[in-house]
């Protein structure tokens, strides 16, 4: 079976002043329909960017290369009119600032419309009953009369609702979601996941979930792909990632995670920060900051080979378990 | 939207009492005596003196002389001019069809070069456009309008002979000409706004299309042309509104130089007339008429603000 959204060796890289800059590094993987999949990664990984680049929503003075196939389709040869019909029509997006993303001139309502009216040849009428339709369909109360509201009277879950509505109302194929929780109270959090969740379980949309917090990939993901530095450093479905994390930089992902089961003096950091793209390390890019790091791993790129059924991570050292008994 | 507009234009009330407290006391730092000045041959008689004053209540005090003062500027009643000898109200009905017609030429020819050039420019920003929109606009701001104006009466009213070099016809009179009359002006003055209005519509487009809701909006699939001329220009004509309200007004208090050039009896040239010939009360009535166009421009603007911004309407 074709998978519905495949990405190969995509690299992405931007022009600036001081020479090119390449944020992606050979990142790959695929997402079966209806499936969740997490991209997870401190800020400055090229996780966003990653999205991004699926959607061709870079700045100009980006470059991305490798293949982006969208049900089969190549999305990154695509023509600039079959693009603007692919996006929002099979693959949506929303972003982390519901507050900054809807726009101020527009009632929500025309803004939903909007978008179903691009990619269907509904009325304005119709548009308007399906917008509304969506709209109640995300828990926004008294959806009639939210419809002819203008965005700075929503609060910001509310807002994100919006977006959500509007991203689904053309039933993609795929979402992508970035941070769509970062900038909500943590109530307001659960409320969004358990909404993506359903609506991804109800209509069969295949959502890629972008975000640096290891409890909402919890929430929905069913597998998750962890970045590091421009690179891909370990895949697995949830529970494998979660019960035996195989590159160090998971693991220090998951040490950083406070529990309530367990009493610590304080909490764990990974030490260090992240390279700059500028100057990516030689080698791992993770060497400088691991705790496990031995001298291969400054010279030598390690590639993600397979270290479980469905579980890949990229370290020389990789599976871990030796760590963990000697621990 | 209704109890913003009442408060709004309560608002105008004290301010242009302000305007009229500052004419008045202009008036009253003016140096000579209107008795004086009126009596003429006869400025020997006490007696003519006196009645003078008494008939423009000059012998009151200056409270009260500025209270029946603004009744009769409320009335319509702006004076009279000594050089013209006529009402100033009268003189300056005459000069307002005319500058409003230049300046509102003017305003559209400004729009309609400063807008587009600025949008263009902001969406091909750092490319040839860009410059090329820039350096004009560089050029339309540094170029000084008489000369501009000369040049252009040289190369078509002398050369080609295809408008008149100067005068200006109604157009109540003869339409055709009136617009013959007047389009050389009007570009002239319409240029340098149109550089101003470019450089602040560029700079609005520029931040506009960084914003989220521009990224939002490509998100959905949107043609590039949908996403700048109603995504990004409606949140970016906010700032320019302001400043086109404020250029109006400066079109619209009269444009001396360019009035003098192409000798277009509008306000600028009244009130040059009036200040050389020492005529105080033209010169305030126009002070006054100007002052209150700029409170309606002002007031205009707010109300475009809101209609386009709505997050103000609950301000």
């Amino acid at each position: 079976m074709t998978p519905l959204l495949e990405v190969r060796d995509l690299a992405v890289s931007f022009a600036t002043d001081e020479g090119t800059v390449r944020a992606v590094d050979g990142v790959s993987f695929s997402l079966a329909p209806g499936r969740r999949l997490a991209i997870v990664g401190e800020s400055g990984c090229g996780k966003s960017v990653t999205a991004l680049a699926i959607m061709r929503l870079l700045a100009p003075n980006a470059r991305a290369q490798g293949s982006v196939r969208l049900e089969g389709e190549d999305v990154l040869a695509a023509s600039d009119s079959r693009m603007r019909a692919l996006r929002g029509g099979r693959i949506a997006m929303i972003f982390q600032e519901p507050m900054t993303s809807l726009n101020p001139a527009f009632t929500v309502g025309d803004q939903i419309v909007e978008a179903i009216r691009e990619h269907t040849d509904a009325s304005p009428s119709e548009a308007r009953a399906q917008a509304i339709a969506w709209l109640a369909r995300v828990r926004i109360p008294a959806p009639e009369r939210r419809f002819d509201e203008y965005p700075h009277r929503l609060s910001g879950g509310m807002r994100q609702r919006v977006m959500i509505a509007m991203a689904m109302a053309c039933r993609p194929s795929v979402l992508i979601a970035d941070e769509p929780t970062t900038a909500l109270d943590v109530t307001i959090q659960a409320q969004i996941l358990g909404l993506m969740r359903e609506l991804s379980e109800e209509t069969g949309t295949a959502i890629v979930l972008i975000t640096h917090d290891l409890g909402v990939v919890a929430e929905l993901a069913h597998d998750v792909l962890v970045m590091y530095a421009g690179r891909v450093v370990e895949q697995a479905s949830l529970d494998t990632l979660f019960r035996t994390p195989q590159h160090p930089y998971t693991v220090g992902l998951m040490g950083a995670v406070p529990r309530l089961d367990e009493e610590v003096a304080r909490l764990a950091t990974i030490e260090g920060t992240v390279p700059s793209p500028r100057a990516w390390p030689p080698g791992c890019r993770f060497a400088p900051r691991c705790p496990f790091v031995i001298e291969r791993c400054r010279t030598e790129v390690p590639p993600l080979a397979e270290v479980g059924p469905g579980h890949v991570a990229a370290c020389v050292q990789a599976p871990l378990d030796r760590f963990a008994a000697a621990a | 939207m209704a109890g913003f507009l009442v408060r709004r234009v309560g608002q105008i009330i004290p301010t242009l009492l302000f305007v009229s407290l500052l004419i008045f006391g202009l008036q009253q730092l003016m140096p000579g005596d209107p008795a004086l000045i009126l009596a003429g041959e006869e400025r020997g008689d006490p007696l003519v003196l006196a009645q003078i004053r008494a008939e423009l209540n000059l012998d009151r005090p200056l409270h009260e002389q500025y209270v029946l003062w603004l009744f009769k500027v409320l009335q319509g009643d702006l004076g009279f001019s000594w050089r013209i000898r006529e009402p100033v109200a009268k003189v300056i009905l005459e000069k307002l069809p005319v500058t409003l017609q230049l300046g509102l030429m003017a305003f559209v020819i400004a729009c309609l070069i400063g807008i587009p050039a600025g949008i263009v420019s902001a969406v091909k920003k750092d490319q040839p456009a860009d410059w090329i929109a820039n350096g004009v606009a560089l050029a339309g701001i540094s170029t000084p309008n008489f000369w501009l104006g000369i040049m252009m009466i040289l190369l078509f009213s002398v050369h080609l002979g295809w408008l008149p070099p100067s005068g200006y016809v109604a157009l109540t009179v003869d339409w055709r000409q009136s617009l013959a009359t007047t389009i050389m002006p009007a570009f002239v003055l319409g240029t340098g706004i149109a550089a101003v209005l470019m450089r602040h519509t560029r700079s609005a487009m520029v931040q506009a299309m960084n914003q989220d809701y521009v990224r939002t909006a490509r998100a959905k699939g949107l043609a590039e042309r949908i996403v700048v001329a109603k995504h990004a220009l409606r949140n970016a004509l906010v700032p320019v509104i302001t400043l086109g309200a404020l250029e109006l007004g400066t079109l619209l208090s009269g444009a001396v130089l360019t009035e003098q050039v192409f000798t277009i009896p509008g306000f600028g040239k009244l009130v040059v007339d009036a200040v050389f010939n020492r005529d105080y009360p033209v010169v305030q009535g126009v002070v006054l008429v100007v002052a209150v166009i700029y409170v309606l421009l002002n007031l205009a603007a707010d109300v475009l603000y809101i209609l386009i911004n709505p997050r103000l309407r609950h301000a």
